[in-house]
Parts: structure tokens; sequence; C-alpha cells
């Protein structure tokens, strides 16, 4: 199977001095996905990713891609794979087409009308220095520059950032053009809305732990349900929160909002029999409050991965 | 004065002052362990232009001889060049790094802001100069040496207020133009100049009293370690001070901030006309990121120009006609000329031309003008990349980390070597132009050795780069072991007993077998050359061990 495995770790795990970045992180990334990591600030996916580079060296457990070993490989994975750093900086004294022009001869075999349609679709300026671009602007170079070599895997960590909804568009469409053609995209965000839109699977990492793994589509049908209830007389929020599955309960006198993961049936008998209902609005939960479910329980459950 | 301001520029800063105060300790006991040896009879005969000269006061004895030269030049230059840095990067810095605008942006003006970092500036020079005030007073106990009548204090005075002039000329030219190179050039240019002028015009008859135009003669004009506080030259020094601090505060008030913008060079506004355009695309641009070698060379190609034209015009075509002018002053006293100083310079016979540019041009500025180079490409070859945060991309790349090393030894080489070769072109030029008939084999091969010694720290400086990733360590450690060898090597030819131990000092075997008079010493540059290679090694190995940096 490891020809269809882009990415795969086992127990990976990264010390630095005494504080824990990474525990045993166990993951495949499928050739041909678009991968989604998610977490918050300091969860531990740069610290991930820069392992994958052989920035870092792992303190336990390895990483391959493509089959390659990421330490013993590196060089040879180097060649398959297009790298967007999370808080990108590049050399400001060269121009965008020189920046391009640098790291294409060390990495061979870059189609420069590849490269001006890339840049015409995100629409970046090659002939200003980078150190007088935007960081939105600097970073459709950085974009152009992990894409320009049609790489097998892409490994993009908060690829979007700066970029305005337009491009972001624009470049969603790219990382799903590249799935399309059998390639891989890893890509590391908090923005839940632009993985939810463009990733089969998410990742959802914390405290250096992977939380959960599971393909975007059953994520969301794991059916929570944001539902709006309008009844007749003021109510009572300890009524729902007694209702098995339901979560943040916000009562205002008459209206009800709240999540719900169970059968629509146990929650309108129990509040049909004590109210009169006057209206519902049922809701898909998108990815964000599934995160934030997520994130919810685990702080409840308790900080065991906390450092 | 804003408290946290003021102690984050002192945090900042305290580790070059307390490196520059600890090494100049230790080169004051050195030179005071030495001299403590010798005869000094040779010191007091000497006509009194070649003592001043020489930082020597009258009557010196081995306490005033040793602070003479410890603080009296390297000192006054390293405390001098250390407030000139904090001044220029007060504000000019903070503009480049693209913090001011945060700085700013808190409830507090830009005086108070400026005032602060001036604080902290006087503050720091002061430690180091309390710093070396004690250890002038501790290091002769040490040793039983007699402190005799010297007047350390005021000494340190003056060193403490002369600093403290450059600091503040380059905070008001940083706070006037927000360039933080040009303060620190115009500064460092300012400083050069005076110290030159001051040490050659007394030499020359009827310029004797000119010294007194340039600021450097305020400092120890007066002989201050002799003769104490000269009031009258420190109040001009103050006044001086007072003048920029209040330069610099109109200066920040008026000036509009700018972010850290890229500076458009000649090159770009070249790139920008139709005409010149294809041309200077493929300099600047195609041309300049075929390799990372290039690339690494043009981005250091400041200050190999600089460098090169210095050792060309300067210290090598200059020198000869300069020797057949000072050639009969000089003789004169060419046999009372105490070794035990000029081995500190290079050791040379000044009767002969050899011995002149050996004294002039080999024993000092030389090798310093390789290690410039040299040495700013090892400390920035790696670290400089994790400091901009760069390293990942470009190992992104299909390279190994061991690729990194060897191109960016290559221009360390390739730029050493024009170092090497613009102080051949101009001594062997000042040598026809004076008609002083030295070989030119000989030349080419001090040329050689020297290039070779600069790559040798150049070395060591890349070890530390790759080790640690960080700029700063690679930079001040190998300084200091420059300065420690170069000293070592020195010193170690006045005493006998320590003639074999001077052989672990790199410097022996770049100027110790005469090679101006006898030529090429293929052994000397073979063990150089196996020195340069093994640090290129060590580098290879440390950085391929270790986990990137992710910030400076």
């Amino acid at each position: 199977m490891t020809d269809q495995i882009a990415i795969h770790t086992a127990g990976l795990t990264k010390h630095y001095r005494d504080v824990e970045a990474l525990i045993d992180l166990d993951l495949d990334v499928r050739a041909g996905e678009v991968f989604g990591f998610l977490g918050p600030n300091g969860a531990g996916k740069t610290t991930t990713i820069r392992t994958i580079l052989d920035e870092i060296r792992p303190t336990s457990g390895k990483a391959t891609v493509l089959g390659l070993d990421t330490h013993t490989d590196a060089v040879a994975i180097r060649r398959h794979i297009g790298y967007v750093p999370g808080d990108l900086a590049m050399y400001p004294n060269l121009t965008g087409r020189d920046t391009l022009t640098y790291f294409a001869n060390l990495r061979g075999g870059v189609d420069w009308t590849y490269v001006d349609a890339l840049a015409d679709r995100l629409d970046a300026d090659l002939t200003k220095k980078v150190g007088d671009l935007s960081s939105g602007n600097r970073q459709k170079v950085g974009l152009i520059q992990a894409f320009m070599n049609r790489p097998e895997v892409l490994i993009m960590d908060e690829p979007s950032s700066g970029l305005d909804p337009l491009i972001q568009r624009a470049f969603q469409a790219m990382m799903r053009e590249v799935a399309a053609e059998g390639r891989t995209v890893f890509l590391s965000s908090h923005t839940l809305s632009e993985v939810q839109r463009v990733a089969d699977r998410v990742g959802i990492i914390r405290h250096g732990r992977l939380i959960a793994l599971e393909a975007v589509a059953s994520l969301r049908s794991k059916a929570i349900r944001r539902v709006e209830l309008e009844f007749a007389s003021p109510v009572d929020a300890a009524v729902f929160t007694a209702v098995p599955g339901v979560r943040d309960v916000t009562v205002n006198n008459h209206h009800a909002v709240l999540s719900y993961d169970g059968t629509m049936d146990v929650l309108l008998k129990t509040v049909a029999d004590r109210y009169q209902l006057v209206d519902i609005a049922t809701q898909e939960a998108d990815l964000e409050e599934i995160f934030l479910t997520y994130y919810r329980d685990e702080e409840t459950v308790g900080e065991e991965g906390a450092t | 004065m804003l408290a946290n301001v003021f102690t984050k520029t002192t945090r900042d800063r305290w580790r070059g002052t307390a490196i520059a105060a600890a090494s100049l300790a230790a080169m004051l006991m050195f030179a005071m362990a030495v001299y403590r040896d010798i005869d000094l009879a040779v010191y007091t005969e000497l006509p009194e232009v070649f003592r001043s000269l020489m930082n020597i006061p009258e009557g010196a004895d081995v306490a005033s001889l040793a602070v003479g030269v410890a603080y009296g030049l390297y000192g006054a230059l390293t405390f001098a060049a250390l407030a000139l840095v904090t001044g220029a990067g007060s504000i000019a810095g903070e503009e480049r790094a693209g913090t001011i605008g945060l700085l700013l942006g808190n409830p507090r003006s830009r005086t108070q802001v400026m005032v602060s970092k001036a604080g902290a500036m006087v503050v720091l020079t002061a430690l180091g100069a309390a710093a070396l005030w004690l250890a002038a007073l501790i290091v002769p106990q040490l040793l039983n040496v007699e402190l005799g009548q010297m007047a350390v204090g005021a000494y340190t005075l003056h060193l403490f207020i002369n600093s403290l002039f450059y600091g503040f000329l380059a905070m008001a030219i940083g706070a006037w133009t927000g360039n933080k190179s040009l303060a620190a050039g115009a500064t460092a240019g300012v400083m050069i100049v005076s110290l030159v002028a001051v040490g050659l015009l007394p030499l020359i008859e009827g310029l004797e009293d000119l010294a007194r135009a340039f600021p450097w003669y305020y400092f120890d004009g007066s002989e201050p370690l002799i003769n104490g506080v000269h009031w009258g030259h420190l109040g001009l020094l103050t006044a001086g001070s007072v003048v920029f601090a209040v330069a610099a505060l109109v200066g920040i008030n008026r000036l509009d901030l700018k972010g850290p913008t890229v500076g458009a060079t000649l090159l770009d506004r070249l790139r920008e006309h139709p005409l010149t355009r294809r041309v200077a695309d493929r300099l600047a641009g195609s041309a300049r990121v075929s390799r990372i070698w290039v690339k690494t060379a043009s981005e250091h190609q400041g200050l190999l120009v600089v460098t090169a034209a210095v050792m060309f015009f300067m210290m090598g075509l200059l020198m000869g006609p300069m020797y057949t002018l000072m050639d009969e002053t000089l003789l004169g006293f060419a046999d009372q000329f105490p070794e035990t100083l000029l081995v500190l310079f290079g050791g040379g016979d000044m009767s002969t031309p050899e011995g002149f540019y050996q004294v002039e041009t080999f024993g000092m500025m030389a090798p310093i003008a390789v290690m410039v180079v040299t040495v700013a490409i090892g400390a920035a070859a790696v670290a400089g990349e994790e400091a901009k945060r760069t390293i990942g991309l470009l190992l992104a790349n299909p390279i190994p980390r061991s690729r990194l090393i060897i191109e960016k030894t290559w221009t360390m080489i390739v730029h050493a070597f024009a170092v090497g070769f613009a102080t051949f072109a101009g001594v062997a030029g000042g040598s026809l132009l004076g008609g002083l008939g030295m070989s030119i084999g000989n030349i080419a091969a001090t040329c050689l050795l020297v290039t070779l010694l600069g790559l040798v720290f150049g070395g060591l400086s890349l070890v530390l780069s790759a080790g640690t990733g960080r700029v700063k360590v690679a930079v001040f450690v190998t300084i200091g072991a420059a300065l420690i060898a170069h000293l070592f090597n020195s010193f170690s030819q006045l005493n006998d007993g320590l003639a074999q131990a001077g052989r672990w000092s790199p410097f022996s075997y770049y100027l110790g077998s005469d090679p101006l008079v006898n030529g090429m010493h293929w052994g000397n540059a073979a063990v150089l050359t196996g020195l340069f290679v093994a640090l290129v090694g060590l580098s290879i190995i440390l950085f391929s061990r270790r986990d990137l940096r992710q910030t400076g």
C-alpha cells in the first residue's frame, strides 16, 4: 500500500528540551487527496511539517514521504515536494521573478509558461522586489514557488494568510486541481472554512497529539446540527440541557438555539411535552462548530495532553 | 526616560560590552606579563613623536606601557565602535527591523524613546569603562607589577567620553536619515580618518598642530594616563556629544518613519530604464541567482569592493611613495625602534621597504581586511539564513545541507582571494611607483599567505555559524579568537620561553617565515590550508546533525 500513501508518520515524537511539541503521531496521508491538518496555535502543526522536511529531527518515531525516509532520503524527497513555510520569509532584495529563478535553478525542471499562468491566476506581480510587496502579495510568490515544478506532494503551512477572498478562492481551486491530477496536498491551517471547502480528510491535533482523523464528509454526518426553536411562551434552558446530545444552549425568552447530535424525535418529544412549539429550523453544522465541539470536549475531559 | 525601552536596549547590547571588557582585560594581563619580563630602556629613549604615535607615555613603566597598548588603541576603538553601533541602531535599526511603528504606536513620544535609547548607550559605555578601570587596578596586583604614577581613572574617563562622542554622532545621523548603514558607516569613517590623522600628522614637519582639528586628538592628545584628566579636552568632546544629542532629538521628531523597505540600488535603476534593462537584468537578475555561491557573493559585494579598494589604494599603492617621503626621518631612528612594539604590527625592520610594508600593510591591516570579508560570509552563511527565516525555503529544495556549506565556502574563497589580489596589486604597484624594487614573487607569496590566514578565521566563523545558528556568536567569538591568536603570536616572539608556544597561533604561519624577504613557505601554506579544510569539514558535520532554528 506504500505507493498509495503520500505521507506516513509512525510514533513521531519531538521534544524541545522538556517541552513535548509532538507526541506519538501516527498519520497516513493518501496520495491524491487534500489533507487538512487542523489545530490551534502551538498545537504541533508546524513541528510536524518541519520534521517531515528534515529541518528538525524527531526525538523518536519516523516519517516517510512517498515511501522515502525523511532523514536518510531527505534530498530525494525534496525533488518531489513543494513547500510553503508558515510565516513565509524570502530575500527582500530580489524581485519575485529573481526569487523563482533562484529556486528553479536549485530544483530544475521548471516550466516558465506554467509559472506565468500561475502568476496570472493569483494576480501576482513578479517584477517588484519581494521586500517592497505587501504580505499578501509576498505570499503569492511563495505559493507560485511551491506549485511551479508540479510537485507530487505539496506541503503548506497556513498558506492563505494575507490573501484576499478572491485570490483565496483561486488558490483553493488550484489545490483541488492538484488532487484531481492524483497529486497530494498537505494543508495545515486554522482557517476552517477553507479546509471545509477543499479537504477530503482532516486530522485535528492538539497539544502535540492527534485527537481526530476523519473524512470531512463523515465529520459532517456526525449529525451535529444547529437547531433553532421558537415557542409560544418563555422557556427554561434546563429543559434542553437535560436531553442527551444537546450542547451550547442559548435561551432568549421564547427562543432557543442549540447544537444537537441525536435523533430529532427525542428532542421534539421532550420539548413538546412542556411547551407549545411554534417554529423550528435546523441547519447542518459547519466544520467550525464541529471543531469547537471537539476542543471543548477535550477541555472538559481534562488536559491530559497538556504540557 | 522610559524604563522598559532603556532595559530592553541594555539587555540587547550588554553582551557586546561584557565580551569587549573581558577581552581587553585579558589583553592587558597578557601585555603586562610580557612587558614585566623585558628591559624597557629602549622605550624611554625614543624620540617623543614615536612615543606618542605608539601610545607610550613619557617615563613609561611596565604597567602604563601595557595599559597604553591594550586600552589606548584596542580599548578606545572597541568601545567607540560599540557606542557607534548602539547609536546608529537606536531608531534607524528599529526602522529597518520594521518594529518602529509598533514601538511608537504606544502612547510615548519619540523624544522619550530616543532619550531612553541614549541613556542605555551612556550607561553601557560607562559600565564598560568602569570594568576597564577595575581591571587596570586588579591586574597589576595579580602579576606583582607596580602601578606607579598612572592615572588609570582619568584615562578610562577620557575613553568613556570619547566613545560617547561617536555614539551620539551616529545617533544624530541615524535620526536625520533613518539609514542605519549610513549612520554607522559615516561615523566609522570619521573615526578612522581622525585616528589615522592624529597618528600620522605629528610625523610631518609643519603639520603637527593640524592634529588638533581631529576629534581623536582630544581622547589622548593630553596623555591623560600620565597627566590626569584634561578638563578642557573632555569639555570639547562633551560639548560635541551634546550638540549631536540635541541634533538627534530634533531629527527624530522631524523624520518620516519608514517601514522595513528595501533601498533601490544603482542596478535597480538601470533595470528600470529601457536602454539598460537587458544588460542590467542579466547582471542583477538571472546571473545573480544562478547559484547559491553567486547570490551569496552578490550579497557581500559592497563589503568586498570597499575592503579591496582600501587595500589596493591606501595600504598598497599609496605606501610606496610614502616610504620614499618618510625614508630619511625613519632611518635615523630605525635602530632605536623597540622590537617589542613593532612585533605587534608585524615586526618589520622599518629601514627597508619590505619592513615598512610589513609594519604598515601586512602586519595588521591585511589580515584584518581579509578577515572582515571571510568572517562576514562565514558567520552569515548558515546563521544568517536562519535569522532571516529563509533557510526552510532554501533547504526545501533537493540539495543536501553539505552543499549549502560548500557553496558558501566557495564565496568565501573567491572573496578572500579578491582581497588578497587587490593587496598584491596595490603593493606591487606601490613598489613600482616608489621605485622600491621589492620582489614581486615575495609580495605574491605574502598575499597568498594572508589570504589563507583569513580563510582559517573565516572557517572558524563558519563552524560557529553552522554549529550554533547564531550570527552574533560566530562574529564575536571569531574576533576574540583572532585577537588572542594575534597577541599570543606577537608576544611569544619577545619571550624565549614562549617561542615554541607561539606555533599554536595561526598567525605564526603567516609572517613567521618572513615571506616578504624569504619568499614562499609552502609548509606554512599547507598548514593554513589544512586547517581551513578541516574547519569546513567540521562545519558540514555540525550542520548536518542539528535542528534548524526557526527564528533568529
